[in-house]
């Protein structure tokens, strides 16, 4: 005990470097299972929605109606299991909702099988009873309720009653691998964040060793074997872990659990479906990989020495290396046709920046400090070298979290001005009308067209959204897609931005001559202008070319555009509204003349900056995580970077007062102070940027596009790399304003000029 | 998706979704199982509702053909349909088929019921349907909401359904049939009822305990059956005798009862034999109805019954005897081996019995609240 | 009559330690003129670093009074003190070369640069410095860093820092503290063959009674607390007298 006394002393002494080591571990065990936790919710609450979904079938109407109770009512006395599916939209984003018939469902069983221990309470997340979804809707003609009945697996087609045939059943759009590819996107950040708080904690961790390898010398010198002391220090290191690990856990866990609803909404209105189910990953899994990465991080020095010699490289040859693996990672970038290749790619090139960063720094250092002829300013070169070397991780920890907020936030500025400009072209008309239940929209088609005003000045669409089922080949059931029929044809729709068209798409489409397709189902089917694409709309197949590929966000879901003079008589919209820009004809005339064609009372008439709210909502929540990550990180890093460079500067204090000795006023000491610890931070700034910009190409171009299924145009924004160097500034000029504290205090002469205190070059 | 996600199985989903959702239906919020009773039987207290549960008295009156339909605005009924039935080989066969209402919300019997597309709950039902062959038992069950239209039951034309099981009036008076399929197994009986209806206790009020909670209560004891069962594709005709019970109320089980006995016997001295005893705390109750081969029927009371199991107190009674001095009967009641739980949301004992004894006969025993070991 | 460099008189520096002021010089004077050397005596904690930093600058006495090269310090106001500051740090920038036992050099910079930057912040020419290196025996290692290079060659790098800026007041703390003899001979020939060639003055503060004896005068510091007399620093030529011997 006597001897861990000593080896600990260390601490005693310098208690706030304890308190960093203990503060590290604390965050990065938080912000580790913080985006762990999330992911594994949501990992486990996608499987259960997917588990729920997957190669399910359905019964629908043969005449292409929708189902309804007397269907489900037919089909249960035909002896046909089949269960009701009730998904009901809550409006202003509340999710949705789906109401099961759970004795209905009891069929569903297999026989024989014995109940387990596995619950699913209907309390809305997702699932509730059907009444209380029912309940929900205003009555049967509700659009946003859409009622499937589900088949069992033992339902074949030969059973089914005449009028009705199987089909497959997905809750939601077809969304392809994208919620694996997400939880992906989760997971890349989540080693991230490990990654740069490990660099850090291992800083911090090396800086208390080096200063305490004089006593462990002394130890040895009495007696006591290094093998002991590294036992003692192992035994240090699984104490602290063991302290900090825990409440890290706890606190990561606080930390999901308050990203956790604005996250759980995110990925409903993504994969438009409810996804979230927020069950909790097991502590102990959290608590032994962070005790092993904060162990294995630390002490990895105890076991090195043995395995050094063969690798150890001489400086030269590890830039070569290091460029080396950069430019792989580049190249891998570019050519990469899977999610994980291109995050293996991201990993190289930052493994690569990493390695390159400090070397390139104090190489720079060297040779401007040769080239200047002013001794001052070759000593602050010089100096400036030594600490790129010494405080190499915490700052390559800086620059990839600079790169990561620089990347995310050119990611999210660029989604949200394209998403902008997407929104734009659709909400190009002022109103939108929803046509009321029942109502029939043909009415109104007709008189919007008669109306001479309207027809002179203004523009409107009716707008149509259902389903439809793409034909992918004769023997395979049909996968469903989203379908969006607008006519006439005319500004409103001709002005949107088109990814790429066969000549004059708009034409042929007003015709009627083919199809256009959203950029999701164009990458997810491989489907390119002019090829034919074969939907059933309402029992009837439809063989149209695709005229256009036109871009779609904020969502993965497939969807065809048709013209809705194309519509067979016995399609059921899913949704029915007018667009209107009534130009020189008030509004109110158009509602009113609508109102007196349908013969209804009030007509829902919604503008177009409630539409716009409710999107930047979703937006916002899109982003939510991974905005608030980076900027933890980032701040995690700056914190670090700080306390390295009080710890670092602490070692070195009487050298920067050997310059007000030789005679240079408290300013000009502080002054060079400020010189050194700016150019530190804003270099590092600086050499993030490039890994910055090419993070940003990589997800807007390469990640996104596997990701969601859109790929976004690239842009930089220079006032927000400046904002970044500001950052920066910031943190070297509170580095100088430690600095100088230190300086004002008497300083200790170093024991001596060795590399343990401070003299080091 | 990975692999660990898939482990969970999707029937498995639905099953205890279905469990989940009986059990909030019979059990309201309180779970506690000591308290409810058997499939909630002991279930007392009213809703907040104006329409009230109704509680089925000594001076209520049996009504025809009406009381073959449902009661909404009692918690429980049940149409029970048990056989002792034989093939062409003169191998037993043994049968039952029940359809249970159980309501959350009590509804007049006038009442509109709720719209379908409002998938209303006030009140579920559950059918089970089982077969007892070569010492096997077969079981099914099956679950729906009511007022959906998938299950129901009325009075005229009379019918009971659930699904594709039914039994219904076919055209002639007198005349149904039950049709029941499950994965592996299914009937189609035709019925042939003999004589009318037997009103149990005191004109249909049956008692089941001392201090006067019971059930409106009636029999058609005295049914020919004919008709084909299949059991793994093999078909089998089938004829013998059925037992069809009625019976309805608000609560049966008083808190701290704990199950029942219940025999239906076919005595071959023309004499049918209808016993029952409620277990509870520290004794019984025991009730019966003794019907003669006109059809005359008695009731009887604890005084006239002595009903003793041959087994111990933990495990499930297999073989009784039956004691009803007045009639000098002293019946032996066995079981055929095997086991004969229906294992659904609630275990029970269903099996056909062979009668010994002063009187040799056959019938059916429903043992409930025992244990499964 | 030689012209003083330095004149201290009354000089007072005490610490505080708590609630309690523990004085550490009192009522101390001195005078060193050109050309002349001083050995500072005294036990660990008896004052001599704090005398230096006091002759320097680097800390501000609490009274007295000291004259260097013309220019008059004192306690002074705290308005004062800012003012005084900037003429001290002028100072030691042109006129004093103060000598560590260790660590007089910058670690990131090569002998000769550290040299050079020396000689420059005093305003002096670097040209000379490579020749002050060779003067001091180590004209082959100005490229060699502080950590490349003995103990005693990085000590005579530092003399060469204190010539090459053309110091008229060196103050040297236990300048060969850290040396083993035949090394720390050497470095005090130098020191004193240096300081005779270039006339200036020179304080050195040293446990070493031989190289104290070698000083044209010495001043012995006793902790103030320790003694009875009021006055607890003498000063007496020894350049005839026996050299005491520490106790």
């Amino acid at each position: 005990m006597t001897l861990f006394a000593a080896v600990f002393s260390h601490y005693r002494r310098h208690p706030l470097q304890l308190l960093a080591l203990a503060t590290m571990i604390v965050v990065a065990t938080m912000l580790w299972t913080g985006v762990s936790h999330l992911t594994y919710q949501a990992r486990a609450s996608l499987g259960q929605s997917e588990q729920a979904v997957a190669e399910r079938r359905k019964v629908v109407r043969l005449d292409g109606q929708s189902v309804a109770v007397a269907d489900f009512v037919t089909l249960r006395r035909a002896g046909v299991c089949v269960m009701p599916w009730l998904e009901v939209q809550r409006p202003n984003a509340q999710g949705r909702v789906v109401g099961v018939d759970g004795l209905a469902a009891s069929c569903f069983a297999g026989a024989g099988e014995s109940a387990q221990a596995w619950n699913q309470p209907l309390n809305g997340k997702p699932f509730l009873d059907i009444r209380d979804a029912a309940a929900l809707t205003a009555g049967p003609d509700d659009r946003s309720a859409e009622l499937t009945l589900l088949a069992a697996e033992q339902v074949s087609q030969a059973a089914l009653p005449a009028g009705y045939r199987l089909a497959r059943f997905s809750l939601g759009p077809d969304t392809g691998e994208l919620g694996e590819s997400f939880l992906l996107n989760l997971d890349a950040l989540g080693v991230l964040v490990l990654l740069i708080t490990a660099l850090l904690l291992r800083s911090v961790y090396q800086l208390g060793l080096a200063q305490r390898r004089d006593s462990f010398a002394l130890l040895h010198r009495f007696g006591v074997s290094p093998v002991s002391v590294n036992r003692l220090l192992v035994l240090e290191m699984a104490l602290l872990a063991g302290l900090c690990v825990i409440p890290g856990v706890a606190l990561g866990r606080l930390l999901a659990g308050l990203l956790g609803s604005g996250f759980g909404q995110a990925l409903d209105n993504l994969f438009d479906a409810p996804l979230y189910a927020g069950q909790a990953a097991s502590w102990l899994s959290s608590v032994l990989t962070m005790m092993a990465v904060v162990m294995v991080v630390c002490l990895i020095d105890l076991i090195r020495p043995v395995s050094r010699a063969p690798v150890t490289l001489l400086a030269g040859q590890r830039r070569t290396l290091a460029l080396a693996v950069l430019l792989f990672g580049v190249v891998l970038a570019l050519v990469a046709s899977s999610l994980v290749l291109v995050f293996v790619a991201v990993a190289l090139v930052f493994v690569g920046a990493g390695l390159l960063a400090p070397v390139l720094m104090s190489g720079l250092a060297r040779r401007l400090a040769r080239a200047a002829p002013d001794p001052l300013k070759r000593w602050h070169f010089a100096e400036f070298g030594v600490l790129a070397r010494r405080l190499a991780l915490p700052l390559v920890a800086l620059q990839f979290a600079l790169a990561m907020v620089l990347a995310m936030q050119a990611l999210v500025t660029v989604f949200e001005a394209t998403f902008d400009e997407w929104l734009s072209q659709r909400l190009a008309a002022d109103f939108f009308v929803e046509v009321p239940a029942g109502a029939e929209s043909g009415l109104a088609v007709d008189w919007l067209a008669n109306e001479p005003q309207l027809a002179a000045s203004g523009d409107w669409q009716r707008v149509v959204r259902g389903k439809a089922e793409l034909r992918v080949s004769e023997s395979e059931p049909g996968q469903g897609v989203d379908l969006l029929a607008v006519a006439p044809v005319g500004r409103l729709l001709t002005q949107w931005r088109l990814q790429a068209a066969s000549d004059q798409p708009w034409q042929a489409f007003a015709r009627g001559e083919g199809v256009m397709i959203n950029e999701q189902l164009a990458r997810r089917r491989q489907l390119a202008v002019d090829g034919p694409l074969t939907l059933t709309v309402a029992g009837e197949t439809l063989s149209l070319p695709v005229l256009a590929i036109y871009p779609d966000y904020g969502r993965p879901a497939g969807e065809v555009l048709l013209n809705a003079g194309l519509l067979p008589a016995a399609f059921k919209p899913g949704f029915e509204s007018l667009s209107i820009n009534p130009g020189n004809l008030d509004i109110a005339t158009v509602v009113s003349g609508l109102q007196r064609v349908w013969q209804v009372e009030t007509v829902t008439v919604r503008d177009n900056e409630r539409i716009r709210e409710l999107a930047d909502t979703v937006f916002d929540q899109t982003f939510l995580l991974t905005r608030a990550m980076t900027v933890l990180t980032l701040i995690l890093a700056a914190a670090a970077l700080l306390i390295m460079g009080w710890v670092f500067f602490s070692t070195r204090v009487w050298y920067y007062r050997l310059l007000a000795v030789w005679g240079l006023r408290d300013r000009e000491v502080a002054g060079q102070m400020v010189r050194l610890a700016v150019s530190l931070t804003i270099g590092i700034a600086v050499l993030a940027l490039p890994l910055g910009i090419w993070l940003t190409w990589v997800l807007v171009h390469r990640i996104n596009p596997l990701a969601f299924g859109w790929s976004l145009p690239m842009a930089v924004y220079p006032a927000f790399w400046v904002e970044l160097i500001g950052l920066s500034l910031v943190v070297g000029l509170s580095i100088a304003a430690l600095m100088r504290r230190q300086l004002q205090q008497p300083a200790t002469m170093p024991a001596s000029a060795s590399s343990l205190a401070g003299g080091e070059r | 998706m990975t692999s660990c996600v898939r482990s969970i199985h999707f029937p498995v989903f639905f099953r205890v979704l279905a469990s989940f959702l009986w059990l909030f239906l019979v059990a309201g919020c309180s779970r506690e199982s000591e308290d409810s009773g058997f499939a909630g039987l002991a279930e007392s207290q009213q809703t907040d509702t104006d329409v009230p549960f109704l509680q089925p008295g000594p001076g209520d009156r049996l009504k025809f053909p009406e009381d073959f339909g449902p009661h909404p605005q009692h918690r429980i009924e049940w149409w029970y349909l048990t056989a002792n039935l034989e093939n062409q080989a003169g191998e037993p066969l043994g049968l039952q088929w029940t359809q249970f209402r159980q309501a959350l919300t009590p509804r007049r019997a006038d009442a509109t019921p709720p719209a379908p597309s409002q998938w209303p709950l006030q009140a579920a039902w559950m059918a089970h349907g089982a077969l007892s062959w070569r010492g096997q038992h077969h079981f099914a069950e099956r679950l729906a909401r009511a007022d959906v239209g998938h299950a129901g039951a009325t009075a005229q034309p009379f019918e009971v359904w659930l699904d594709d099981w039914r039994l219904s009036r076919t055209g002639e008076s007198g005349r149904w049939r039950l049709q029941v399929s499950a994965d592996n197994w299914s009937y189609d009986l035709f019925l042939r009822l003999n004589g009318p209806p037997v009103a149990h206790g005191d004109q249909g009020f049956s008692a089941k305990s001392a201090s006067g909670e019971g059930s409106m209560y009636f029999s058609l004891v005295d049914i020919a059956i004919a008709g084909k069962v299949t059991i793994d594709g093999e078909i089998q005709k089938v004829r013998g005798k059925g037992w069809f019970d009625r019976e309805w109320s608000s609560q049966l089980l008083k808190t701290g009862q704990q199950g029942w006995d219940w025999f239906a016997l076919h005595l071959d001295s023309g004499n049918k034999l209808m016993t029952f005893r409620l277990r509870e705390d520290g004794g019984a109750f025991t009730s019966g109805t003794w019907i003669t081969g006109e059809g005359e029927a008695v009731s009887l009371s604890a005084d006239d019954l002595i009903l003793t199991p041959d087994a111990d107190a933990e495990a499930t009674p297999t073989r009784w005897r039956l004691q009803v001095p007045r009639y000098g009967v002293d019946l032996d009641i066995a079981a055929p081996p095997g086991d004969y739980r229906n294992e659904g949301q609630y275990p029970y004992w269903e099996s056909p019995v062979s009668v010994s004894g002063s009187h040799s006969g056959e019938g059916y025993m429903e043992l409930t609240g025992y244990d499964a070991k | 009559m030689e012209q003083a460099l330095l004149r201290v008189h009354g000089l007072a520096k005490g610490f505080q330690s708590g609630s309690e002021q523990i004085p550490v010089l009192a009522n101390l004077a001195l005078t060193l003129n050109q050309g002349q050397s001083m050995a500072l005596m005294g036990r660990s904690g008896s004052g001599k670093s704090t005398l230096l930093n006091l002759l320097c600058g680097l800390e501000h006495p609490d009274a007295g009074v000291i004259d260097i090269d013309g220019q008059r310090f004192d306690g002074g106001q705290a308005s004062d003190r800012r003012a005084q500051a900037r003429r001290w740090a002028d100072l030691r920038r042109q006129r004093i070369g103060v000598v560590f036992q260790e660590a007089n050099l910058m670690p990131a910079m090569s002998l000769l640069d550290n040299v050079r930057l020396r000689a420059r912040l005093a305003g002096r020419d670097d040209q000379g410095c490579l020749a002050w290196l060779e003067r001091l025996g180590i004209g082959a290692l100005g490229d060699r860093f502080p950590d490349q290079v003995s103990g005693g060659q990085r000590q005579r790098a530092a003399l060469a820092m204190v010539f090459a800026m053309q110091a008229s007041l060196i103050l040297a703390d236990e300048p060969t503290g850290s040396l083993d003899r035949h090394t720390a001979d050497d470095v005090a020939d130098e020191l004193f063959r240096l300081q005779a060639d270039h006339d200036c003055a020179l304080i050195l503060a040293t446990h070493d009674a031989e190289l104290a004896a070698r000083c044209g005068q010495r001043l012995d510091l006793a902790h103030p607390s320790s003694s009875s007399s009021p006055s607890t620093s003498s000063m007496r030529s020894t350049r005839s007298a026996p050299a005491d011997r520490q106790q």
